[in-house]
């Protein structure tokens, strides 16, 4: 076990720099006029530009620009925001918003798993009956209908109807936070009602639940004794990743109530160029993501005792 | 029965007045800006950017501000004058103005010698990075000798001697700013300069404790925030969350603050981050905002439905600063790096340019503009309105556009004419034919992609080319970008036409016109759009070296203003009868508002239009007799 976690550690800091040196790289192949906002090509001479990128190390050799970076990434610094927040570290950047992000998408999170997981659980249950045929039918209505548009009703009836706040306020942090969390709630409620349904469905064909029930179990012992165990551990390998990807946030939602988080920090630093915050967004996004995978493995070891680390039938 | 009339008119004047007087100005203001233009520094000194400018000028007072008519009025500046023609120029200060912090704690005294600090900043490559000196390099004596004084230093002993340079010594030996006394500042300009008090409406004037300095350092400055920056304007920041919100709350140490009449403030500004126009609409319908400018497809829902809630609410917004052309791209490329050689042969060739001049009525493209009253966003001239005017009061773009022989007109496109149109077609095609170009000729356009606004005029131009060209002689292909249409398509020179907007940094015709000139590496538009510079037609080039002359002979008149306007304005028409540019519209859009625009700061050139002060709101939507009225009072 603890071999295996050595070795799969040193594999995701292999990938994270992979990641972030391809990333480094590829930036460096823009022209160097984007490092410039659109006033400045039009306000600074060439010669001021070109000293700047100097001073800058920006006219280096990308390997060597590379090896600078790295050296600075080992002490945790990624540099300053060049167009974000003009001058501000990009840790600090970051950290301004996801806390924000992670507070908004964990409550989501929590609300959609809850309700998403017992909506699931009794549309596998009474499969065919009359709960079965709206969890369906809301679930092709969440998938069915474009996000904006159902973000859109939401606004409307929570903005025009109850008279919540339209937009995310830090002055009313909890009741400008409703209609976000309902946003991300509706939307992922839908998504573990269809996957646990879906398991569950499976699991109630296979043949140990019908031995179960030849035994004598009932429904009730069935279904939670064995079948929602057996169901939840496909669900339980994600759940890490779940969780620590709500630090990134939501894009569409926090662009739509001006959430001041993760969600458009990743594409406003991409259309404005702000490299050393596209950096800080990826070496983020990359580490969560392999870490994620990581503690998604290992749950499900805990979850389900068949699965074993060590050995050839070791996963992944 | 006419004084039954009169009596009745009477009375219902007296009561809609006592209706309007009973409605309450707003105290605490909402406004927004979309989620692109959030704030990027909090430095004042470090940006050109309006995005920022809009904020700082709430938080600092520069020397001068301009009113609801764009004359300029006092600031931090109580008068100003030269003695000398303009050579050297005189700021009196307020005595008694203060720097606070975020608390309201008073910091310091202001005096003259922040704004010597303050040029000396930002003419230091060290420090500002070489942001915001175009203006300083062209107007303050010595300023770019200083700035090149600052580089060479940084490369030989490093940026830290740069940085640790004050505006003592060195730069008071150089650089043409003193303080005279502790309200006493001269500024000694480039060479006389009767407009030199409109830059001092801009940030790179603004000014900079030295204590501020000490406090944060140079670093610290850089990379200012709302709580490390000193405030002497009519706000402070009370709280701000990047991509949400800013709260600007009263400075109690402002200098005016007792001076409601004139200086007027809201108690809370409330700058609001959306992601889009339609939001801002959505949300004025839920009342969190106190205004809302239109997008085309909301504008047309309202105008369109004579019950909309709205329909008697909707505004014309006074037009922005900004004065929109079609330049051309003289040296046009492929995708592949090669040459267009039939854009650029036709380009060239002046009765082909001329067509868009002459042989286009751009109503139904102005039309996706300003869908209920298209011809008010005409614009015949290439500098903007109100940037200059004569001593007898005309205004110098009306000038410009009397200069070509034209007026405008509320219900016609004058500068379409259909016989000079049909002429030129017919002496294009002949000389093009003969020069190997052929037909039709593709004109590259771009716009951002996914913004419908942009398509829409788009294809509002394509439509209006294809009805006056004909699709046997020019078709415009519409094409998309992904953020930057400088970097992404000018850059490569990938596109025939732009339309740009340019709105001036001070109040003098060269503002508009340097951009344009030939061989020199400071005009804008030339070097990064049209590259006229690169163009091999001996005619054009001809015709460029004219206009530039035209334009260097204007700028060299300094002694009478009146004179030197004249010369600028026949450049001018010059430059666009020979259609190197073509004017095409001001920027007049539609709104619901509870703010009456016509008291709002109006800034022709500067930055000062988002300063909020003497706003007058009313807590009831104005309705568009309310504008009307307003406008006509202007």
């Amino acid at each position: 076990m603890a071999k295996y976690l050595l070795k799969r550690l040193l594999q995701s800091v292999v990938t994270i720099l992979l990641i972030v040196s391809v990333v480094f790289l590829l930036m460096r192949l823009m022209p160097t006029d984007y490092y410039f906002s659109e006033d400045e090509l039009m306000k600074l001479t060439e010669d001021q530009k070109q000293s700047r990128l100097e001073a800058e190390g920006l006219l280096d050799p990308p390997l060597v620009q590379l090896g600078n970076f790295l050296v600075r990434l080992s002490r945790f610094d990624l540099g300053t925001s060049r167009r974000i927040q003009t001058n501000k570290p990009v840790v600090d950047v970051i950290g301004s918003r996801f806390g924000v992000s992670m507070r908004i998408g964990l409550t989501a999170l929590g609300i959609a798993l809850v309700i998403g997981v017992v909506l699931g659980v009794l549309q596998a249950r009474f499969k065919g009956h009359a709960i079965d045929h709206v969890g369906t039918g809301y679930t092709v209505f969440i998938n069915a209908v474009p996000t904006l548009v159902s973000y859109s009703l939401v606004l409307i009836f929570g903005a025009r109807v109850l008279g919540l706040p339209s937009l995310y306020s830090v002055r009313k942090v909890q009741q400008s936070s409703i209609l976000p969390i309902a946003c991300l709630t509706l939307t992922s409620i839908a998504g573990y009602m269809l996957w646990t349904r879906r398991y569950m469905v499976d699991e109630l064909n296979k043949d140990y639940i019908r031995l179960a029930k030849l035994k004598g179990l009932n429904d009730r012992q069935v279904m939670f004794r064995h079948v929602l165990k057996n169901a939840f551990v496909p669900l339980a390998q994600y759940l890490p990743y779940s969780v620590l990807m709500t630090v990134g946030g939501s894009l569409l939602v926090e662009k739509f109530f001006s959430v001041p988080g993760m969600g458009p920090l990743l594409t406003d630093a991409i259309s404005r160029y702000d490299t050393n915050v596209v950096q800080g967004c990826v070496l983020l996004y990359a580490t969560l993501g392999v870490v994620g995978v990581l503690l998604g493995d290992l749950l499900m070891v805990l979850v389900d005792p068949r699965i074993s680390l060590s050995g050839k039938g070791e996963v992944r | 029965m006419k004084k039954l009339l009169s009596f009745v008119l009477a009375m219902v004047m007296i009561l809609s007045v006592a209706s309007f007087a009973s409605a309450d100005e707003i105290k605490e203001l909402h406004t927004y800006e979309t989620q692109s233009r959030e704030i990027e520094t909090w430095n004042v000194l470090m940006s050109q950017k309006a995005v920022d400018n809009n904020v700082m000028v709430n938080l600092v007072d520069g020397l001068l501000t301009n009113n609801n008519k764009g004359e300029l009025i006092p600031a931090a500046a109580k008068e100003w004058y030269s003695e000398d023609g303009g050579a050297t120029w005189t700021f009196k200060l307020n005595e008694g103005m203060k720097w606070v912090d975020q608390n309201g704690t008073v910091k310091a005294d202001v005096k003259a010698s922040d704004w010597v600090t303050a040029m000396e900043w930002v003419v230091n490559f060290s420090k500002n990075n070489g942001t915001n000196t175009s203006m300083p390099f062209q107007m303050v004596k010595g300023a770019k000798e200083y700035y090149e004084y600052t580089k060479e230093l940084a490369a030989a002993e490093g940026e830290e001697a740069a940085k640790a340079l004050t505006a003592d010594g060195k730069f008071a030996e150089m650089v043409g700013v003193k303080a005279e006394d502790d309200l006493t500042l001269v500024y000694t300009a480039t060479y006389p300069m009767s407009y030199f008090p409109t830059v001092c409406t801009y940030t790179s004037f603004y000014p900079l404790s030295p204590e501020l300095i000490a406090e944060i350092g140079v670093d610290g400055y850089k990379a200012a925030e709302p709580a490390t920056i000193w405030y002497t304007g009519p706000y402070i920041i009370e709280s701000f969350t990047a991509g949400n919100e800013k709260v600007f709350k009263q400075n109690p140490e402002y200098f005016y603050a007792n001076d409601t009449e004139g200086h007027k403030r809201f108690e809370r500004v409330i700058i609001k981050m959306i992601e889009s126009q339609d939001a801002a609409y959505q949300l004025f319908q839920t009342g969190e905002l106190d205004h809302a400018t239109l997008s085309p497809s909301n504008l047309n829902i309202i105008s369109n439905n004579p019950s909309n809630e709205f329909y008697k609410n909707l505004v014309e917004a006074r037009p922005t600063k900004y004065s929109y052309q079609i330049h051309f791209n003289f040296d046009k490329l492929f995708e592949d790096g090669t040459a267009d050689e039939n854009w650029n042969k036709a380009v060239a060739n002046e009765a082909f340019r001329q067509l868009f001049y002459y042989g286009l009525d751009l109503t139904q493209y102005l039309r996706t503009i300003n869908a209920i009253n298209p011809l008010a966003c005409v614009n015949y001239a290439y500098s903007a309105n109100n940037v200059a005017g004569k001593s007898d009061g005309t205004d110098y773009a009306a000038m410009v556009v009397a200069a070509q022989g034209l007026s405008y007109a509320s219900d016609t496109y004058m500068r379409y004419d259909a016989d000079k149109a049909a002429a030129l077609k017919a002496q294009a095609k002949e000389e093009l034919t003969a020069a190997g170009v052929t037909f039709p000729v593709s004109i590259d356009y771009y716009i951002a992609g996914g913004d419908q606004t942009q398509l829409d005029r788009a294809n509002a131009l394509k439509q209006t080319i294809s009805d006056y060209f004909g699709d046997d002689f020019a078709v415009l292909n519409i094409n998309t970008y992904v953020s930057s249409i400088a970097k992404e398509v000018a850059a490569l020179h990938k596109a025939s036409i732009y339309i740009n907007g340019w709105g001036a940094d001070f109040g003098d015709p060269i503002n508009f016109l340097s951009q344009e000139t030939y061989g020199e590496d400071s005009a804008y538009y030339t070097v990064t759009y049209s590259f006229a510079n690169n163009a091999t037609d001996e005619n054009l080039i001809a015709v460029y070296k004219e206009f530039t002359d035209l334009t260097n002979a204007a700028h060299a008149i300094t002694d009478d203003d009146d004179a030197r306007y004249d010369a600028f304005a026949k450049a001018e028409a010059y430059f666009l009868e020979h259609a190197l540019c073509v004017p095409i519209y001001y920027d007049v859009q539609w709104e619901l508002t509870c703010i009456n625009d016509y008291t709002r700061v109006y800034s022709p050139y500067g930055s000062q239009t988002y300063r909020y002060v003497n706003w007058e709101t009313n807590d009831q939507i104005y309705t568009s007799e309310d504008y009307a009225a307003f406008a006509a009072a202007q």
